[in-house]
This record gives structure tokens, C-alpha cells and sequence, in this order.
């Protein structure tokens, strides 16, 4: 086993392009046999595209693949099966309406024609081997994130996968699921099974893996033994140069609460509650963090202030006025701007058909009430005001949106967000898949913006930047709040605490977290000090 | 005719004209199961009927002429698969254009047949004609009003039944059947595990339409293959199946009894008249009941269940790719 | 390094951007391909090809002294086509699938020549179109607008549900039709077998006398349409809204548009102008009948689709396609064992082909060819 020349797989001089993005470029791997290899790389670093030539899904335009020291040439996710690699995707492959059991079925090559009944127990059976409790019978659609994933995992086992590459596993996992998980993983390493694990996540790696290939905008970058490594050096191997934490965080002074949320509860597509009886508040002039695992509910929060979303129960209060109920327009009136970036860059926000000039207008088309036409000729204007300003790289202001890069696609909307003249900047993700430039340029945007005294409620992904850039951060776990804390006092392990939910300071000798002193909603505060 | 006369002929009478119906829904229930949406069975059926009348007629047997038919409607569902799966066109416009062609085709086939005298007479031809005799089933046919309503039809009147249980088999209890109903949900999952989608959606793709293609056929016989310069066999048969799909819920079997429902009004509005006159107590009301109504009823139905499914949000089986090319390497 | 290159020789990826003129030669290429496989048919059938086009592309205009006859046929075909086309965009342009055409046009015809039958002889053959035509729009609008609140109130499937309503109007259609009674306006009434009347005289087209030929007025309706259209479209707060929702629903929703009434709005927008254009056709025809659609409900579908959905994109393919189903019947006349179904055929090789095209404008080819070190790529246009 501890043979060197043991590989599994190899990657030599990978290089795949999109278009005109190269996603990887000459890019070298390799996995020994029984060992778990971390890739580590930040969004956007190319980590997926990588590993999805593996599972078939890609092609690449140049390079070679060897499974156990022979070349190989994957076509397709058949090819894939047949040489024991298996993948289990961020996002599942899996059909809904099928049971666990057919999910698994409908890929295998050995059995006959016809579907036995005794298939369920073949599957009950190898998923006992390999330590899962599972119901073969049950229906996809009826299960949890973890159990869609434990699915995943024993549906590659069970084609004989000898090599298991793993996208993002724990992003939707609860703590006590995750530990769960490594068992499995260790489990499957001793079995002699090779496994590549791919996070941004540092703590894990260095839970989880023997060795760490870090990946940097689609370019390799180094490969090092996790024992002999810290999450320093990793850090500054995934980002390039020392994070720079001096993100400016300019003292302000604080005006009164401009937003407050009391009480918010909010439901996610399922029905299921993802964002439960929640108190916070911003002030003008402040940057409030947000942080949680992804899928905590901060899609929901942000939505709901823009009026998008449905609220059940509490109270959103803008300026003493509560504005729960209104339409998304008359929320955008009231100077309350949302940007969300989703995975895709493109969901909400931005039509990317249409050019920049069209896109600059989304909000604003109707300003001119007694025009039956948009002013175009304004909206190119701004466009071209815009793209000087934040540098917004581009052929010209007609270009449709949908042809920018990531970057210069997010400067764009948070450009247009912040030229229309907000109190209340609710932004989600905004430096999602952006080199370090480009993020600085969008902090430094942010602050501008409070140092004009505006609100920010700021959803981020890195715990770093938001230490260093908010003034205080509030933390989901599941929807529910637990607790906010001042950024300059806070640690990182604190905060990790929280979002993992081990740690609960939304109510500390009676106080509870969020609620002003000088809140604008008199009645609940009375009620509060009634109490006590 | 006595009342019982007339209940007996009034039900062979469903099942014979309407058959063609079970034909279309089952063809296209495999293509939706597929994940594509063909609104190409009206010309996909002339097809099928008009080149398995022709060479069925040159071999003088019904047998060659189901072949004939199947293997011409997989043709168009060949053209469907080629240019929505490896060419990635729009399925709608697709399917509207395999309509427009199917039916030009027909006619400039039959016009041009008709005009130079070699248009076939299916009468004439005995080994053709004896294969659409009835063929009475022993015992069951002897059951009164039931036998000759229902177990003495031709063969493809039954083949059409048998068809539409063994799609619902396949679909249930086989692989294959597991692998395309996979991919008719979600393409990516069943691509992830190293189905070859490219292979089973142009087979499915085929055999759907080559199953529309034996309705084609059926109608062609019913009309004793004679050919108008005018009017297309199928008639509007092709679209009226689509509607079926939804009723039928996507189950084969469920189409059986939709195509007896269909069949029901389709044949009332001939011979409700027959059937109110032999019952004028309990169905006296028949005859004043304009047949275009019961023409148009199908589709008042339809458009009834499909937005009673919406209000009441009940999930249906509509297959949850349906319409939606797949390209692998999307992002 | 071992070279173990057995890459596929041929490799498909997606394109971005391309040369306008590069895909007009395309489509350009198509048409001549297809109408060499119809020409190829053509002599199966022992007719001359090249006769049979040029008496199809001229409309049998050529050494005929009643050619004005044959271009005011063209303008009856066109009209109703260009006007179902430019209404079938609109609703496409949000991506929502009206192909119930055929019955909004039915509807819309019966609703025009009910106006015809019930308003005085004596009314003014102006006001007379105009109501027409107001009926034909409101009656199709009032559809459109159903299945557009159903969808966005339940989530109806549009696609399935207006394809029913194309069924459920022309059986509306053949009752009129096939039903002798003395509330029933539209039947002759001197003869026994139900047949449709004519409409009155003040109900017929107006026309406008151009030499032996006369110009229909609807043709200069038809003009103005378009005009307004592309305007709409391109410069209004209205056709901005249509693109941001057919771009992206959540984006709408997010900018503060109330995308339930835009979609309903534009459906029934896109409605109104396909009954309006039923109500011109049966101007036009001056008799009801239950081919009265002539099948542009489905053809419109076609058309918008072919040209992209842009206005001027559809008047050109409305022009080339009528003149496809005119051209053919006129040249079967001489051509007498070549059906005039002829249309349908050449139509669908026609599509095929451009669809076919289609692929090579949205994805490119790239050919690879393998080395002993590395790979080249080299792109080819196909």
C-alpha cells in the first residue's frame, strides 16, 4: 500500500476550456490507493470542472488520465463506471420519484431484465456491509439532504467504485452528520477505497485528509502531506498571498436602527421553516454580517425583505414603518436595495440576455410615469457611467450581460444597486467566485456606502472578510438565531461554534439578541421590560 | 334492430373506430416517458398508416403491413430523435413541423398514387383483407352482447390492447424500462450513472412513433384503405391522443379505459340517435344532444382535469423533463 | 509519455456569438437544399421541377392577364398569417407556449362574423370592420386572458390547455355550421342542407382599387401592425417587461414587476390580435367555414420560431411562406399530378433543414486531431 507508485488515478497536463475561459490549465494530480486527498481551491478555482472529467461529465481538450498506471480515455460517466470511479455530485443526481433501491438499479450493468422484487434486499444487504442504515423502499423525494447523500455514496459502492470523488459533502450537513460522514469516509480508506474530497472548507481538510492538492484559478498550485501542513500555509496557498485581513472597517457614527426584524419567521419552497422567529436590526452607517452554513436560511432572509417571499409570522420595520406586506416595488421605493448572487451568478438580479443599458434599468424603467417608453438613452448614460466607475470590463454597453466574466458581471449589479441611491443594502455573496481584486474593489464599494450612513446587511461565505469588515455579525444555524456578536471582539472559533450550533447566545440572562435598545417597536420593547 | 342489438354494435362500434386512439396515446406515453414532448402524432400516424396500407398491399399481407407501418412511423420518430437529441432543436416546433410533413407527404404519396392509377384496393387483395377479418375469440366471443362487442375484432383492434399492457410491464418491471423512465425524470441522474441517454432516447423515440404509425394503420383499414384527395385517414385522431396522455394520467393501461371513454362520446354523436331510439326512456335525451358536442366533450374534459390537477396541486405522473433537451455539458 | 490520445475525432461545443451574415447564408442554403430534395420528388411525380418553381415563386403571374387575381389571393393568404406570426411572438417572447392559435383565430372569426350579421346593412362599411374586428379581439383576448390566469393562478400547463381550446372552438365552429335552427345567424337561409351564408355586403372587405388590381384594406391594418409591434417591443415599458420576464422570472419578480399581470396582459394582447386577425379572414373570405384558419395557428408557430421572433424577421418568412402555399396551388393547376398538399411537404423538408441549420449556429464543431505530444484543435464551420 505504501508502495509510491500505487496510483489510482493520475492526472498529467489536464487543460479544459469553456469558450474563452480556460477552467484548468496543464493541471497535475495524482491519488494513491487508499488514501483520502483533499483538493482545495477557492470558488471558482476550477476544482469541479477538474474532477467532472474524471466522472465523465467533460471531456478535456488536452492532457492524459491513468487509472492504476494505465492510460485511459473517459467518454462518457459509462466510461467512468467501467474503470471504478465514482462521483457524488454537490448537486444530486438523483430521480425523485424513484425509490433508494431503483436509483442504484438503473445503473447497474449485471442484472437481467427484469426487475426482481429481491433487488431491495441485495441493496439492504450491501449497505449493511458498508455500516448505513437504510430503507431501499424509501421514495428520493421523501428523504433528507443526508440521506439523498448516504444514497449517493452507497449507489457508487455498490457499482464497485474503487475511487470515490466527493463535491462540497459536508456544505448541507449538520455537525453530528458530518462526523458521521468521516467515519464513513475513514471506513472506506481502510477498505482500501481511494477517496478525493473536495472542500474550501480548512478545518476538514485537516480532519479528513492525508494529502491536500490546492488549485488556484484553474491552475495548480502545490500538493502537501496534511501532517506536515497548517491551515496558514494552506490558506496562503489557496488565496496566492498572505490574506490581507486589513480590510478597512471605517469607524462611523451610528445612527438609530433603520431596519428592524423582529420575530421573523419564513418558509422555504418545501414549506418547512427556514427562517424562525428571528430578531436583529441594522443601523444607518453599520455593516451587519451574516453568517451560517450555506442553506441556512439566508436566502429566505433576503427575500423576504425584498418583499419576494411570503412572511408568517413578525415584523420588518423600515424607518418606523413596518413593511411587511408590501410589494417588492414599493420596498424598492423605500430605498431598500437587495442583490443576491446565486451559484449560477445569474438567477436574481439580472436579466442576462439583455445588455448592461437594459440591465441598468430593471428598477427604474417606470420613473418617467407619464412615458409610454424607457429612456434608453439615459440607461446607456448610467451604463457607461458605471462601467468607468468600477471598471467593468466589456466591449461596450450594449454587450449582454450573460458575455461578461463572473466579476464584471457582480460589479455590474451591485454598480447599478448602489447608483440608485439606497438607505438599506441587503447583499448576499457579492464577492462569490471574485479574485482578491475585484473583492476588495466591492468592500471598498460597501464602505463608501456607510460611510454615506447607510445600513448594510451583509451575507458572506468567508468568516475572515466578515470579521474584518462588519461591525457586527448575527449568526443562522437552521434558520434560527444564534446570537450576535460585536466582529471586533469575535473569533473565528466562536463564530464556528455558533453556526454550527453548539453555541447559543441568542439569549443570555434574559436579554435576547437583536432587539435595540432603542428600538422604534415600542410596544414589544414595554413588553420585554415588563417582564423583567 | 333489437335493443340489445344496438348496445352490442354501439360498444364494437367504440372499440373499432377508436382503437387507433389507444394506438397514439400508448406511442406517445412512451415518447413523454422519454422526456420529449412530440406534437408530431397526426403526421407520424398518416405516415405510419398510408406506407403500412401501401406495402402491406404490395405483399398482400396484414402482417408485413404492421411491420410496414411500425417501421415507417420509427422513421419519423428517428427524424424527431436526430434533430431534438443530437441537434438539439426546439421539440414543439419540431413536432408541428413532423405534422406539416407527415400530412404533405401523405397526400403528395396519394395524389400522386391516385392520379396514376396504382393506387391499391385493399378489398381486392384477399391475403391482405382476410388478415382484417375478425378473428373471433373462442368461448368469450359466445357471451352474449359482450362476444361480439368486444372478442370478435381484428387483430389489430387487439394488438392494441396487448401493446398498451406490455408498455405498462415494461415500464413497471423491466430495466430498460427503469433506465428511460429515468430519463424522462431527470437526464443528468441517469447520465451520472452511465446510462447511454443518446442510444435509449432515439429507441424509444422510435418506438413510440412506430406505435402511432400501427394506429395509423387501423384507420386506414377502417376507411377499407381507400384513399381521398381531401381528407387525411387520421383526422385529427393524432391530437386528440395527446389529450389522452393527460387523461390517461402517462399509464398505458389507464389509456385503455380513456381511449373506451374517448370512444364513447366519438361514437355517440352517431349513434346516439340509434341508441335513444331503442332506449327512449332512459336515453331518449341522446338525440338532442348536438354531436359536436360530444365531439368537442374529450377536450372539454381535458382541459377540465388538467386544471382540476393544477388547483388541487395533486401531483400528476407527467414526467418532469418533458420538453427539455439535455446537453451534458450545460452549465 | 505514452500517446493514447483515442479522443473522438469530432467534438461538439457550444458557440458564442456569431456573424449575422453567417447564418442568413445558412438559411439561404437550407431553402436551396430543400427545394432540391423537392425537386428530386418532383420528377418522381415526372413533373418538370423548374417549371413547377417558377410558376410556384411567381405565383403564375407570368403571361397571365389575371395576375392582379393571383396577388390579391397572396395579400388574403399573408395578412392573417403576418398578423398570427407577430401575436404567436409575443407570447414566445416570455416563453409562453401559445399554440392555441388555431382556436383563438376560430373564435375570433366566429365572434367577427356574428358582428356582421347582427349589425344593419345599412351601417357604414368602416364602422362595420372596425366592430368586427373589436369582437374578434375581445373575444380571442377574453381566452387568452383565461388561460393565462389559470397558469399564473394555478400553474395550468399553457401548452396543453390552449391545444384543447383549438379542439373545443372548431367543434363551437362546425355546431354553427351543421345545425339548422332559426336562432342560427350564420346558414344560408334558402337552403336546406346547412351551409354558412355569405356576410353582408357592408361586412365585406374594403378595397382599395389599384388599376384592375384592388388592395384590401387590411393589408395597410397589417403594415401599421407591424410598425407597432416593433415599436412595443423595443421601445416600450411594456416590451421592456416582456423581455426581462421571458429572460428571467425571477429577475422580474426581484425588480418589482408584477410579472402575473404582465404575462396576463401580453396573453392577452397576443390573443386579442389572432381573434382580430379570425375576424379579418372572415372579412376577407366573406363566409364562415371550418377551414376558415387555413392552419395558421400552427404555421404562425412556425414562422415566429423561424424568424427569431423578430417583427421584420417575421414579415419576410410570412411573405416567403405564403408565397410557398399560394405558388404551390397555383403551379399544380398546371402541373396536375402534383397535389397542392405539395406546400406542406416542401414546408416541412423547408424546417427540417433550417432546424438541422440551427444547430450549427448554436453549437460549433471542432475536430481534433491527435499527436504524439498534444493535441490541436481546429475549429471548422460547417
Amino acid at each position: 500500500m505504501k508502495d509510491q507508485n500505487n496510483y489510482a488515478i493520475e492526472l498529467e497536463n489536464i487543460t479544459k476550456t469553456f469558450g474563452s475561459v480556460v477552467a484548468n490549465k496543464n493541471i497535475n494530480i495524482n491519488v494513491k490507493q487508499g488514501e483520502i486527498l483533499a483538493l482545495l481551491g477557492e470558488n471558482g478555482s476550477g476544482k469541479t470542472t477538474l474532477m467532472n472529467m474524471l466522472s465523465g461529465i467533460y471531456k478535456p481538450d488536452s492532457g492524459v488520465i491513468k487509472v492504476n498506471s494505465k492510460p485511459v480515455t473517459i467518454h462518457s460517466p459509462e466510461d467512468s463506471k467501467k474503470y471504478g470511479i465514482g462521483m457524488v455530485h454537490q448537486h444530486f443526481k438523483l430521480v425523485e420519484v424513484f425509490s433508494a433501491a431503483d436509483n442504484i438499479w438503473m445503473g447497474t450493468e449485471k442484472t437481467g431484465f427484469i426487475l426482481k422484487k429481491d433487488r431491495y434486499k441485495k441493496i439492504a444487504k450491501i449497505s449493511e456491509k458498508f455500516g448505513f442504515e437504510f430503507n431501499p423502499q424509501k421514495l428520493v423525494s421523501n428523504m433528507s439532504v443526508s440521506e439523498k447523500q448516504t444514497l449517493e455514496i452507497l449507489r457508487v459502492l455498490y457499482y464497485g467504485a474503487k475511487v470515490i470523488i466527493l463535491d462540497e459533502p459536508t456544505a448541507v450537513l449538520t455537525v453530528q452528520e458530518i462526523r458521521k460522514l468521516f467515519d464513513v469516509l475513514r471506513k472506506m480508506k481502510e477498505d482500501g477505497h481511494s477517496i478525493i474530497i473536495i472542500t474550501h472548507k480548512l478545518n476538514e481538510v485537516m480532519e479528513i485528509s492525508d494529502r491536500v492538492t490546492i488549485l488556484r484559478k484553474g491552475e495548480y498550485i502545490d500538493t502537501v502531506n496534511t501532517s506536515e501542513t497548517s491551515e496558514q500555509e494552506l490558506t496562503d496557498l489557496m488565496v496566492g498571498r498572505k490574506v490581507n485581513l486589513n480590510i478597512n472597517r471605517p469607524a462611523t457614527e451610528f445612527d438609530k436602527p433603520l431596519l428592524e426584524i423582529r420575530n421573523l419567521t419564513v418558509k422555504n419552497d418545501e414549506q418547512a421553516n427556514a427562517i424562525e422567529n428571528v430578531n436583529f436590526y441594522i443601523r444607518g452607517g453599520e455593516i451587519l454580517g451574516v453568517a451560517g452554513i450555506a442553506g441556512c436560511g439566508q436566502k429566505e432572509l433576503c427575500e423576504a425583505i425584498a418583499g419576494l417571499r411570503k412572511i408568517e409570522n413578525g415584523q420588518i420595520i423600515h424607518k418606523g414603518e413596518n413593511i411587511v406586506g408590501l410589494e417588492p416595488k414599493t420596498i424598492i421605493e423605500k430605498g431598500i436595495s437587495m442583490s443576491f448572487i446565486p451559484e449560477d451568478r445569474l438567477g436574481m438580479g439580472l436579466a442576462p440576455s439583455l445588455s448592461i443599458t437594459d440591465n441598468m434599468i430593471l428598477k427604474t424603467y417606470k420613473e418617467n410615469k407619464k412615458s409610454p417608453f424607457v429612456d434608453r438613452n439615459k440607461a446607456k448614460k448610467k451604463a457607461e457611467g458605471i462601467i468607468k466607475r468600477l471598471g467593468i470590463a466589456t466591449p461596450s454597453a450594449d454587450t449582454p450581460v450573460r458575455r461578461l466574466s463572473g466579476g464584471n458581471v457582480q460589479k455590474v449589479l451591485v454598480g447599478r444597486e448602489i447608483d440608485s441611491g439606497p438607505n438599506v443594502i441587503v447583499t448576499a455573496y457579492p464577492v462569490r467566485g471574485l479574485d482578491i481584486n475585484s473583492s476588495y474593489a466591492i468592500y471598498d464599494i460597501l464602505n463608501d456606502q456607510k460611510k454615506k450612513g447607510v445600513g448594510i446587511l451583509f451575507v458572506g461565505e468567508d468568516l475572515d472578510v466578515m470579521l474584518a469588515l462588519c461591525d457586527k455579525i448575527m449568526v443562522l444555524c437552521h434558520g434560527k438565531l444564534m446570537g450576535v456578536v460585536h466582529a471586533h471582539k469575535a473569533t473565528k472559533e466562536e463564530l464556528g461554534l455558533m453556526m454550527t450550533g453548539a453555541k447559543d447566545i441568542s439569549e443570555v440572562n434574559g436579554k435576547v439578541a437583536g432587539i435595540a435598545k432603542d428600538s422604534a417597536i415600542q410596544d414589544i420593547k414595554e413588553d420585554c421590560d415588563a417582564k423583567h | 334492430m333489437s335493443a340489445l342489438a344496438v348496445v352490442t354494435t354501439f360498444l364494437f362500434t367504440v372499440l373499432k373506430y377508436n382503437m387507433a386512439l389507444l394506438y397514439g396515446t400508448v406511442g406517445e406515453i412512451v415518447t413523454e416517458k422519454s422526456g420529449s414532448l412530440n406534437l408530431g402524432v397526426e403526421g407520424t400516424m398518416a405516415i405510419g398508416g398510408i406506407g403500412g396500407l401501401l406495402i402491406g398491399c404490395a405483399f398482400d399481407s396484414i402482417f408485413v403491413g404492421i411491420i410496414a407501418a411500425f417501421a415507417c412511423a420509427a422513421l419519423c420518430g428517428l427524424l424527431f430523435a436526430f434533430l431534438t437529441v443530437t441537434l438539439q432543436a426546439n421539440q414543439n416546433v419540431t413536432g408541428l413541423t413532423i405534422t406539416t410533413f407527415g400530412l404533405g407527404l401523405y397526400f403528395f404519396i396519394g395524389n400522386g398514387l391516385k392520379a396514376s392509377g396504382k393506387w391499391p384496393d385493399m378489398l381486392s387483395l384477399e391475403g391482405f383483407k382476410s388478415g382484417t377479418e375478425p378473428i373471433k375469440i373462442p368461448l368469450l366471443s359466445k357471451i352474449p352482447v359482450i362476444g361480439p362487442a368486444f372478442f370478435s375484432h381484428n387483430i389489430l383492434i387487439y394488438l392494441g390492447i396487448i401493446i398498451a399492457v406490455v408498455i405498462w410491464w415494461y415500464f413497471k418491471y423491466t430495466k430498460p424500462g427503469l433506465r428511460i423512465r429515468a430519463i424522462g425524470e431527470n437526464p443528468a441522474s441517469a447520465d451520472a450513472v452511465g446510462v447511454n441517454i443518446t442510444l435509449y432516447k432515439y429507441l424509444h423515440l422510435m418506438l413510440g412513433s412506430g406505435i402511432m404509425g400501427i394506429g395509423g394503420l387501423l384507420m386506414a383499414i377502417n376507411l377499407s384503405g381507400s384513399f381521398e384527395g381531401s381528407k387525411c385517414w387520421i383526422n385529427g385522431y393524432g391530437w386528440i391522443s395527446i389529450a389522452l396522455v393527460i387523461f390517461a394520467n402517462w399509464n398505458t393501461v389507464a389509456a385503455i379505459l380513456g381511449t373506451f371513454v374517448f370512444g364513447l362520446f366519438n361514437t355517440l354523436q352517431v349513434y346516439g340517435g340509434s341508441l335513444s331510439d331503442a332506449f327512449p326512456k332512459a336515453l331518449g335525451w341522446l338525440s338532442k344532444i348536438p354531436p359536436q358536442f360530444m365531439q368537442a366533450l374529450p377536450f372539454v374534459i381535458t382541459a377540465i382535469v388538467l386544471v382540476i390537477t393544477s388547483i388541487t396541486n395533486k401531483k400528476n405522473n407527467k414526467p418532469a423533463a418533458v420538453g427539455l433537451n439535455y446537453y451534458r455539458e450545460e452549465r | 509519455m505514452q500517446s493514447t490520445n483515442k479522443e473522438p475525432l469530432i467534438r461538439i461545443v457550444k458557440r458564442t456569438g456569431l456573424k449575422k451574415r453567417y447564418a442568413a447564408l445558412l438559411y439561404l442554403a437550407s431553402v436551396i437544399i430543400a427545394l432540391g430534395i423537392g425537386a428530386i420528388l418532383l420528377l418522381s411525380l415526372k413533373a418538370n421541377p423548374a417549371e413547377y418553381y417558377k410558376q410556384m415563386f411567381t405565383l403564375g403571374t407570368i403571361n397571365n392577364k389575371f395576375a392582379y387575381l393571383q396577388y390579391e389571393n397572396y395579400i388574403k393568404e399573408f395578412v392573417p398569417l403576418l398578423i398570427t406570426s407577430l401575436a404567436l411572438s409575443l407570447a414566445f417572447k416570455m416563453k409562453f407556449w401559445n399554440i392555441g392559435g388555431e382556436g383563438q383565430f376560430i373564435l375570433g372569426a366566429l365572434a367577427g362574423a356574428t358582428v356582421a350579421f347582427l349589425v344593419p346593412s345599412t351601417l357604414n362599411p368602416l364602422l362595420t370592420m372596425i366592430l368586427m374586428i373589436f369582437a374578434g379581439a375581445l373575444v380571442g383576448g377574453l381566452i387568452g386572458l383565461l388561460t393565462s390566469v389559470l397558469n399564473v393562478k394555478f400553474g395550468t400547463d399553457e401548452t396543453l390547455f390552449t391545444l384543447m381550446f383549438n379542439y373545443i372552438a372548431l367543434y363551437i365552429l362546425t355546431y354553427f355550421g351543421e345545425t339548422k335552427a332559426g336562432w342560427n345567424i350564420f346558414l344560408k337561409t334558402d337552403s336546406e342542407r346547412p351551409q354558412f351564408a355569405k356576410i353582408p355586403e357592408n361586412a365585406r372587405m374594403i378595397k382599395i382599387p389599384l388599376g384592375d388590381f384592388s388592395l384590401e384594406i387590411s393589408f395597410v391594418f397589417v403594415i401599421l401592425l407591424v410598425a407597432f409591434i416593433f415599436i412595443y417591443l423595443t421601445k416600450t415599458k411594456h416590451g421592456y417587461e416582456i423581455s426581462v420576464v421571458g429572460d428571467s422570472i425571477n429577475t422580474a419578480k426581484y425588480s418589482g414587476m408584477k410579472v402575473d399581470k404582465i404575462i396576463c396582459r401580453t396573453m392577452f394582447l397576443s390573443a386579442a390580435l389572432i381573434g382580430a386577425a379570425g375576424a379579418i379572414r372572415t372579412s376577407s373570405v366573406q363566409s364562415l367555414s371550418t377551414s376558415i384558419t387555413n392552419d395558421v395557428g400552427w404555421t404562425g408557430i412556425i414562422v415566429a420560431w423561424l424568424a427569431k421572433l423578430n417583427p421584420i424577421g417575421i414579415v419576410i418568412v410570412t411573405a416567403l411562406i405564403s408565397i410557398l402555399q399560394c405558388g404551390c396551388i397555383t403551379a399544380s393547376v398546371s402541373a396536375n399530378n402534383v397535389d397542392s398538399h405539395f406546400a406542406d411537404l416542401l414546408q416541412g423538408v423547408i424546417l427540417f433543414i433550417i432546424l438541422a441549420a440551427d444547430f450549427f449556429i448554436r453549437f460549433k464543431i471542432v475536430i481534433r486531431k491527435s499527436s504524439k505530444k498534444a493535441s490541436t484543435q481546429k475549429e471548422v464551420n460547417v
